[in-house]
């Protein structure tokens, strides 16, 4: 229940807040799971961000509880590590208007088929009418800003800077899956068996592979673009 | 009650003293009378002096002076006074009769009797007034409406005439007596012209001849009970699915503050309901219809008040406008210099509104651009349009958060022509980038902005940010797309109740002629919202908050509210109604009665919406029947590209009017537009009486104004003309009753005061 302690204090008016969600979990970490790579990745992919695009965004971490009412000033957010996600009822029906009104929430890093039922099972309480489908590599999102023709597996820090397997658990392909709503725009964006956060948090480390860092900046350029434009 | 008294006294009427000339025809010279007159005189003055001394001087004189007064009355008897005047010879001299037939005499505004009844009792064949008039002229009785006719009597009135065409009747009377000896004309109307006509031509040729119109005033001036519902100003085209504002003029005579239903109905549907407060006696009010076109072709359109207890005119309660709605989709750009979440969610409020297609451009980094909803790869393929005929495809342009300094000079230019010339709507948004804080100020686009920009913007202080609740301003409250859902009154709640929003351009003045719809209540004061002005021949909107999608996004809204869709869709349609097309055709009337013609009109351009004055322009009117007739229209000269042609319809019903416009050979452009041919019902719509009309045509005329209740003189005064065959009669007047009385008042005042004095 640490998290409830995090709050954002962000100075109002600009284009845009990475926000990071806050959310409970059943693993008894020291800040919770939300917090993985966090502030540093958020802070890094934010530098790239913003030299990339003309994005007038907030340069600093935001993190967000999903019951709290302010999120709904930030229709985009960032959710790590999910595969412990237990959500409150509070939190299931914050992050459930969020998305119907037209909110776009970006899932990363969660790995293996124990996770992703887990991560499912919330999902299923949060919009339990809309399916979770796989993206297609047609799909508007992968042409936003950069031409992006297939889905890379983006190892954690430790195993991309030895140049071992790429996977964790039993994730191994790693997929691109979301929730549309009704009108086919997309509420969810899942990014499962694959960790764009710690390529962006090791973008500067020279052992680090750039293909994954790369990549990862790409897609994260199209999630931001897409969920700004869609 | 006066002029009887005058007749009583001076023996005749103030009509025959008005038409006399004074004479003096003694029997004997004026010479013996002035010498009679200086004797009488002497004898008076020598017998007053020789008078006792206790008399005073001034008694004296007051004495001398009545005995003078009696003298003068005396002489002026024996000079023989009359009035010469001309009068007709009977039955050598004919009188036009003419009387209303229009549907406004069947107005029952007399004490419960109609006007046509209470014309038909005063002209009744063998009544005293025609009898009267029957032994001094030929009588000629027309019947006048839109047309004038011979009929035998004032029974023969149907009283159904469609319109009152005054000019025409006194024209064509004085046509079809122009033979003949005419005495004058009596005209019989309540005077509820609706042709507008010019009376003053008939009038001056009326005057010319000396021929008087004497008139006969019928009806009241203010009916009362009564409601009226004018003046419909509804656009002729909206778009499908657009919320429409009609705004219609209502006159209430004895209602005063009662609330009544206002109703709009489209062929028997209704479309809206909203309630009135009917104004007080004399002081016509305007009142706004809104509504939504849902159903696509010219559709007539009804606005009614239903009839309230003991109305004179159940007609004139309802009032239609033909609009034309149109089906089709209004492509709007929208240039967005900077990705923010205003772009997503304006898209998403319009994306399911197939009357527009945001057309987005944005910039999503340096000289890197996001196409969306474009037509084809080529469509804005090099960024935003350099040329104006690739710009002017567009009939709206949204401006979002982009700097001036990102368009040349040229582009600039094209960017004010875009409203002025092309006619486009133009709407800015707020935004880091946006008005004086993106350097507008000094750009050709800061004048067509319906806002005051800065002069200039401090860059040593933080940015300026503001969170404003939103509240209407009278014109907001009724403007069209301003309408939200649930009626004015739910519409006005709910506008009070929305989520705050956020101002990064301290936007404070509207420009004058310039409409702010909404404004803003911060912390430093109020803010402009939403700002509108036509500018040339097009529209300027600016909404300088950055985030109007938390109406949409915010916690406080309930997900099935629709508030952010209805105003983005309503905006946008506003910003794109009337933009003109290269052709645009109209008519100068939506109804006209069979054969009463109206003109076609045809404004033409070319694709840089340059007007076009060569231009070979046809019109196929389509008639009720089916039938085809070929109209050219042709240039008016008053003004560049605008083309016309009358067109006089002869069957009732709906006319489809196909204009094209081509030139050497090039089709430049198609538009259709539509009338219908029927009773347009103007006889029921201000209908009481004008006296103002009528005074003036018996005035510049010579002629009398009479009320049925004063007709009595009318044969007698008809009398007194110098127009026809006449004849000079003298009129004696030294046995005038009041000459009597004068001199008997002179002398019994002398013998009373002299009594007193002692001196008789």
């Amino acid at each position: 229940m640490e998290s409830r302690a995090v709050s954002a204090v962000a100075p109002p008016g600009r284009a845009f807040y990475f926000t990071r969600a806050v959310y409970s979990d059943y693993r008894s970490r020291s800040r919770g799971n939300w917090s993985t790579d966090f502030p540093k990745a958020d802070r890094q992919f934010l530098i790239g961000l913003t030299r990339l695009t003309g994005i007038d965004a907030y340069e600093r971490e935001h993190p967000m509880r999903l019951d709290d009412p302010a999120l709904r000033r930030y229709p985009f957010l960032y959710a790590v590590e999910v595969g412990a996600m237990a959500l409150t009822e509070a939190e299931v029906t914050g992050l459930r208007g969020y998305l119907l009104a037209g909110g776009f929430l970006v899932i990363d890093d969660f790995w293996g088929s124990l996770e992703w039922a887990n991560f499912e099972r919330e999902m299923q309480r949060v919009l339990p009418e809309y399916p979770i489908v796989e993206l297609p590599l047609d799909h508007p999102l992968l042409r936003t800003f950069y031409a992006i023709e297939e889905v890379l597996q983006v190892p954690n820090v430790w195993q991309g800077r030895r140049g071992g397997p790429t996977w964790e658990r039993d994730g191994y392909v790693p997929h691109l899956r979301a929730i549309a709503d009704d009108r086919g725009r997309l509420m969810v964006l899942i990014n499962w068996n694959s960790d764009l956060g710690d390529a962006w948090e090791w973008a500067e480390d020279p052992y680090y592979p750039l293909p994954f860092s790369n990549y990862a900046y790409r897609l994260g350029v199209n999630l931001i673009l897409y969920g700004m434009s869609r | 009650m006066a002029e009887r008294l005058f007749e009583l006294l001076f023996k005749y009427r103030p009509v025959v003293f008005a038409r006399g000339d004074l004479v003096f025809a003694a029997p004997w010279p004026l010479v013996v009378v002035l010498v009679l007159g200086v004797l009488a005189l002497g004898i008076g003055v020598t017998a007053y002096r020789r008078s006792p001394a206790a008399v005073s001087a001034r008694a004296r004189a007051g004495l001398l002076g009545l005995r003078i007064g009696a003298v003068a009355v005396l002489v002026f008897c024996l000079t023989g006074p009359a009035l010469r005047v001309s009068t007709i010879v009977p039955q050598q001299n004919f009188l036009g009769i003419l009387v209303d037939d229009s549907r406004s005499m069947r107005v029952a505004d007399g004490d419960g009797r109609t006007r046509g009844a209470l014309a038909a009792d005063v002209l009744a064949s063998g009544g005293p007034l025609m009898r009267a008039l029957g032994e001094r002229f030929k009588l000629r009785v027309f019947r006048f409406a839109e047309t004038l006719g011979r009929v035998d009597s004032v029974e023969a009135l149907t009283f159904d005439g469609r319109r009152t065409d005054l000019t025409e009747a006194l024209a064509a009377v004085r046509r079809d007596l122009a033979t003949v000896p005419l005495a004058g004309l009596v005209l019989v109307t309540d005077g509820a012209d609706n042709a507008a006509g010019v009376l003053a031509d008939p009038l001056l040729s009326l005057a010319a001849d000396g021929v008087p119109v004497h008139v006969v005033g019928l009806g009241r001036e203010t009916l009362e009970p009564d409601v009226e519902l004018s003046r419909v100003a509804a656009p002729p085209t909206v778009l499908e699915g657009t919320a429409v504002a009609v705004e219609l003029a209502v006159r209430a005579a004895g209602y005063e503050g009662r609330r009544v239903p206002l109703q709009v109905e489209d062929e028997g549907r209704i479309l809206a309901r909203t309630e009135i407060r009917l104004p007080a006696t004399g002081e016509p009010t305007s009142v706004r219809a809104h509504f939504v076109a849902t159903e696509a072709g010219p559709r007539r359109v009804r606005f009614s008040i239903p009839l309230q207890d003991g109305e004179l005119i159940a007609e004139n309660n309802t009032v239609e406008a033909l609009i034309t709605v149109e089906r089709r989709t209004e492509r709007i750009l929208y240039f967005e210099g900077e990705p923010r979440f205003e772009l997503k969610f304006l898209r998403r409020a319009v994306a399911e509104d197939e009357g527009v297609a945001v057309v987005t451009l944005l910039r999503t980094a340096e000289d890197k651009f996001l196409r969306l909803g474009v037509e084809d790869s080529s469509e804005l393929a090099s960024g935003f349009p350099r040329t104006r005929a690739e710009l002017f495809r567009y009939r709206g342009l949204i401006l979002g958060s982009v700097e001036a300094s990102f368009f040349t000079h040229d582009q600039l230019q094209m960017l004010a022509e875009f409203v002025s010339a092309r006619g486009g709507g133009l709407l800015a948004l707020g935004g880091r980038q946006a008005f004086a804080e993106g350097g507008w100020t000094e750009t050709p686009l800061a004048d067509v902005l319906p806002v005051v920009l800065e002069r200039a913007v401090r860059t040593d202080t933080a940015p300026f940010f503001a969170e404003v609740a939103v509240e209407l301003t009278p014109a907001g409250r009724d403007h069209p797309a301003l309408q939200l859902r649930g009626g004015a009154e739910a519409s006005a709640a709910r506008w009070d109740s929305l989520p705050v929003l956020s101002m990064l351009n301290p936007v404070r003045e509207v420009k004058a002629g310039a409409s702010a719809l909404l404004l803003g209540r911060g912390p430093g004061g109020a803010y402009v919202v939403l700002a509108t002005q036509r500018y040339g021949r097009g529209r300027s909107v600016a909404l300088p908050v950055q985030d109007s999608w938390m109406w949409q996004m915010h916690a406080d809204m309930p997900p099935e509210d629709d508030t952010h869709e209805v105003f983005w869709r309503q905006l946008l349609r506003h910003l794109v109604a009337d933009v003109p097309d290269p052709l645009d055709a109209a008519v100068s009337v939506d109804r006209v009665e069979p054969g009463r013609p109206l003109t076609l009109s045809a404004e033409v351009a070319d694709s840089g919406y340059v007007r076009l004055n060569g231009a070979d322009v046809r019109a196929t009117v389509v008639d009720p029947a089916g039938g085809e007739h070929d109209v050219p229209l042709r240039w008016t000269v008053r003004h560049d590209g605008e083309y016309e042609a009358a067109y006089t319809p002869s069957l009732a019903g709906r006319y489809e009017v196909r204009v094209t416009a081509s030139q050497r050979g090039q089709l430049l452009g198609q538009a259709t537009t539509y009338f219908e041919a029927g009773d347009v019902g103007a006889e029921f719509f201000g209908a009481g009486r004008q006296t103002g009309t009528l005074r003036r045509i018996a005035e510049e005329t010579g002629g009398r104004y009479y009320t049925p209740a004063n007709l009595r003189t009318l044969p007698e005064d008809v009398s007194f003309t110098e127009s026809g065959a006449t004849v000079v009669e003298h009129r004696e007047l030294w046995d005038m009753p009041v000459l009597l009385l004068l001199l008997v008042g002179l002398l019994s005042a002398e013998w009373v005061w002299r009594r007193r004095r002692g001196l008789a």
